[in-house]
């Protein structure tokens, strides 16, 4: 890889240097936090994925710096490569985050809006996406479209109405297994994901399709509606799998495992690991090792802060990232002009102590005597 | 009587047989390039003519032939766009029905001016019949040396393939065309790679329109200098008009770009008049996709010049006061026509149609569907109106093809021009299901600020 040069450019005020050949997607999230696009139907792990949901939509403000002139449209940045002297924006852009709530709108237009039974909840990239980009209610006056319901089998449970058709579990099909048997079928907004005449999904891999699907349309019958992910404790363990690295996620309550999962980053792909590889696992070690003694446990897995998965489960700083803080930069070194500090006039919820590290109700006392 | 160049023999009896089609000077081009051109000569020609892409977005046919990659060892493809299903367009039917010689003929001199062994047609489900006249001309040119190996003695070898389509909108789309022919699912791809490095099965790839490549017969023939002399300005050669709707006489004219607006719908030559003695309402120049315009600004532009049948001219004022060339099917209305309704027709298209690849297109479609049936049954909010404008704003160079956009256009150009009535369906539900708005307030340009 050294001989591929190294191209600078500019995404919301922050320059990056990443080789010839990076999208923009993944310069921004070279970069990290807010400036990152959100992705719902690129994977950075499946080939030829991306450019269909149209979230990620940025606008090229300079082409390079040899041809400076904008690109007429927005691009869709997980499938634009940049070029040396490229200047993207993204957040700072009204353009990108009026069509952004566009899209977010359409993506939420037929979707049911079920998360309280939803076993995706709290860990669905939909509902960050809303969360972050969507509007207080929809404007839609219709029926939500349904769809007849399609059994793929004993371990992956398919809500259609739930899907937002990124082709995600497609390309997993394809790239990881040996035949592929599900698709999609019809087209327009009465396509669906669907196995051709019923049958169910048997591969020794198709269980990844449940880590890649962003949303709950693919979810694990397993695990159907047994716990809330936020209540679970994620654990990093591993078991000599022949089949697979044999790498994932252990969802504990206590001793009990509820799921297996794969690891996934902070983009919510699955890790690679020491090699290389990327890290997907069997159906074996997803579905059928639901023991700890199956399992050698390495530690706590390391969520991010803003998730609610993290609440309340660990001590201190074990197991959680904070967020990536971008403010200042993109926005030529000025700090967020906050109109009160809540610190200087409370004495509770100061930031050095941690809220899991108080016993029972938070109190004023817990902030006046303990330091983290 | 204007020039015709594709069409002139096309009523000679028997010329859809090569006999006939050879006595009544075919397949010269195909004798002159073979022998007497070298490829980029012929590409040089095309260049020279001036003739842009017939299919509807109008990009320079030898601009386009110029971009293809030539990788050693490489095949490459050159691919006949027949997927004609843009609602109110019929040209490259009539041209296959009739002369399909004509194509055969402009496909040989192209595959040789792009070093295209295996050249595809890919036609419509729905043209089933034309797919056997198709066939029996290719067979017929290859009995007669024109198509097979070492054509005249050149040395350049072509075999021409006719491939059905399974009646799929989105397959018209270069991209999803490919994915199509194949044998895939047809969703468009994400450009870039363009066709012209990375095509049919990821060889460097030409995709053009029927009437295109019929085209190149009499650029090769008279030469392109001579062709470019025919039309005005940028828009060279002539050009195939499926006119179709309220007019006395619908059908394929070929006309050579000269002409006004108002004399192609009024000649006798050509359109003939509003059926009937209606008056004339409103227009779609280009083809089901391409913003509608009412009859004042249809016959002049917004700065009172004549407006004339070219690409130029249509597109005069942009979207907010033009429309445009697009494929050339030309759709009136008269008096009695209900936009409303029109446009609800044609959303309902695009939400079928719609591949369901990107989520603006999928959604949006489906949703402006249904606001507009509300509206055309007077059930609709005024509300709705301006949802629909924000709608269609948002689905507009967000997808990833060009669907998004002809789903969006129509909505956006009835609601601009023809707003009143819109709303009049709103507040005056019940008579509108009676009767149809008042032509009178077309008769002269309303002032239409740009909502948004």
């Amino acid at each position: 890889m050294s001989d591929t040069p190294l191209f600078k450019v500019t995404i919301d005020n922050i320059t990056v240097e990443v080789p010839a050949g990076t999208t923009i997607l993944n310069a921004a999230r070279k970069i990290g936090g807010d400036v990152a696009p959100p992705a719902m139907c690129y994977y950075s792990k499946l080939q030829g994925s991306g450019g269909k949901c149209r979230t990620c939509l940025v606008e090229v403000s300079k082409g390079s710096e040899k041809d400076p002139r904008p690109m007429p449209k927005l691009v869709a940045s997980c499938r634009t490569t940049v070029m040396d002297g490229m200047e993207v924006k993204n957040i700072t852009s009204p353009k990108v985050l009026d069509a952004r709530a566009g899209v977010v709108e359409f993506l939420l237009l037929n979707h049911p809006l079920d998360c309280p039974i939803c076993d995706q909840a709290g860990e669905c990239h939909l509902q960050d996406l809303s969360y972050e980009h969507g509007a207080e209610g929809t404007r839609y006056e219709f029926q939500r479209r349904t769809f007849k319901k399609h059994d793929l089998g004993p371990y992956i449970q398919l809500h259609m109405t739930r899907c937002i058709l990124c082709y995600r579990c497609v390309f997993t099909a394809d790239q990881l297994t040996q035949k592929r048997e599900h698709g999609v079928l019809d087209r327009g907004d009465h396509a669906e994901i669907a196995t051709h005449i019923e049958k169910s999904l048997e591969n020794d891999f198709i269980g990844n399709v449940i880590d890649v699907c962003p949303v709950g349309a693919l979810t694990d019958k397993t695990f159907r509606f047994k716990n809330r992910v936020w209540f679970l404790k994620p654990m990093d363990a591993h078991r000599d799998c022949p089949n697979c690295c044999g790498k994932v996620t252990l969802w504990n309550r206590g001793d009990e495992v509820f799921r297996v999962t794969a690891r996934k980053d902070e983009w919510g792909e699955v890790e690679n690991t020491e090699d290389g590889k990327t890290a997907w696992i069997c159906n074996t070690c997803r579905f059928e090792k639901k023991k700890t003694s199956d399992w050698v446990i390495e530690g706590p897995r390391l969520i991010s802060r803003q998730s609610v998965i993290s609440q309340g489960h660990y001590a201190g700083k074990i197991g959680t990232t904070k967020p990536h803080e971008t403010f200042s930069a993109v926005h030529a070194g000025r700090s967020p002009k906050l109109l009160m500090d809540i610190h200087s006039v409370s004495e509770v919820n100061k930031p050095e102590v941690h809220l899991s590290l108080i016993e029972g109700p938070a109190h004023s006392t817990d902030f006046n005597t303990k330091k983290d | 009587m204007g020039v015709k160049l594709l069409l002139e023999k096309a009523h000679v009896e028997g010329i859809r047989y090569f006999d006939t089609y050879r006595r009544e000077g075919g397949y010269r081009s195909v004798e002159k390039a073979l022998k007497t051109m070298s490829p980029e000569a012929i590409v040089e020609e095309v260049k020279k003519s001036g003739l842009r892409g017939r299919g509807g977005a109008g990009f320079p046919a030898g601009m386009k032939w110029s971009f293809i990659a030539k990788p050693e060892g490489v095949p490459r493809h050159l691919v006949c766009n027949a997927d004609e299903s843009e609602p109110g367009t019929f040209k490259d039917r009539y041209l296959m029905e009739f002369i399909p010689h004509l194509l055969i003929e402009g496909l040989i001199v192209s595959s040789f001016a792009l070093g295209s062994n295996a050249t595809y047609i890919y036609i419509r489900g729905e043209y089933a019949w034309i797919v056997d006249i198709l066939e029996q001309a290719i067979t017929e040119a290859k009995n007669n040396g024109f198509l097979g190996k070492n054509i005249l003695g050149s040395g350049f070898d072509c075999e021409i393939y006719v491939q059905r389509g399974a009646g799929a909108y989105i397959c018209g789309e270069e991209t999803a065309l490919i994915e199509s022919l194949e044998g895939k699912r047809g969703n468009p791809r994400i450009k870039p790679p363009f066709p012209a490095i990375q095509g049919v099965w990821q060889r460097p790839t030409v995709v053009n329109n029927v009437e295109t490549l019929a085209a190149v017969v009499p650029i090769i023939n008279m030469g392109g200098e001579e062709y470019a002399k025919i039309g005005v300005g940028k828009s060279t050669g002539t050009k195939l008009i499926s006119a179709c709707g309220n007019i006395n006489k619908p059908g394929v004219y070929e006309i050579d770009m000269t002409i006004s607006v108002e004399e192609f719908i009024y000649s006798d030559e050509y359109c003939g008049g509003i059926a009937n003695g209606k008056k004339l309402k409103a227009c779609i120049p280009g083809g089901s996709s391409v913003p509608i315009l009412p009859a004042n600004l249809l016959l002049k532009t917004a700065k009172g010049e004549t407006r004339y049948m070219n690409y130029e001219s249509l597109s005069d004022g942009g979207f907010a006061t033009g429309s445009m060339m697009g494929s050339g099917g030309f759709i009136v209305f008269d008096e009695d026509q209900c936009i409303v309704k029109n446009t609800y027709t044609l959303a309902r298209f695009y939400r079928h149609e719609s591949c369901g690849q990107c989520s603006p297109c999928r959604e949006g479609t489906g949703w402006m569907e249904k606001l507009l049936y509300r509206l055309d049954k007077g059930e609709g909010k005024l509300s709705d109106i301006d949802l629909l404008w924000d709608i269609q704003r948002k689905i507009e160079g967000n997808t990833i093809c060009p669907l998004g956009d002809a789903a969006a256009w129509p909505v956006a150009a009835a609601i601009r021009h023809f707003r009143d009535e819109f709303e009049w369906h709103v507040t005056n539900a019940k008579e509108a299901q009676e009767r149809n708005y008042g032509l009178a307030h077309y008769a002269d340009p309303i002032h239409v600020p740009v909502a948004g």
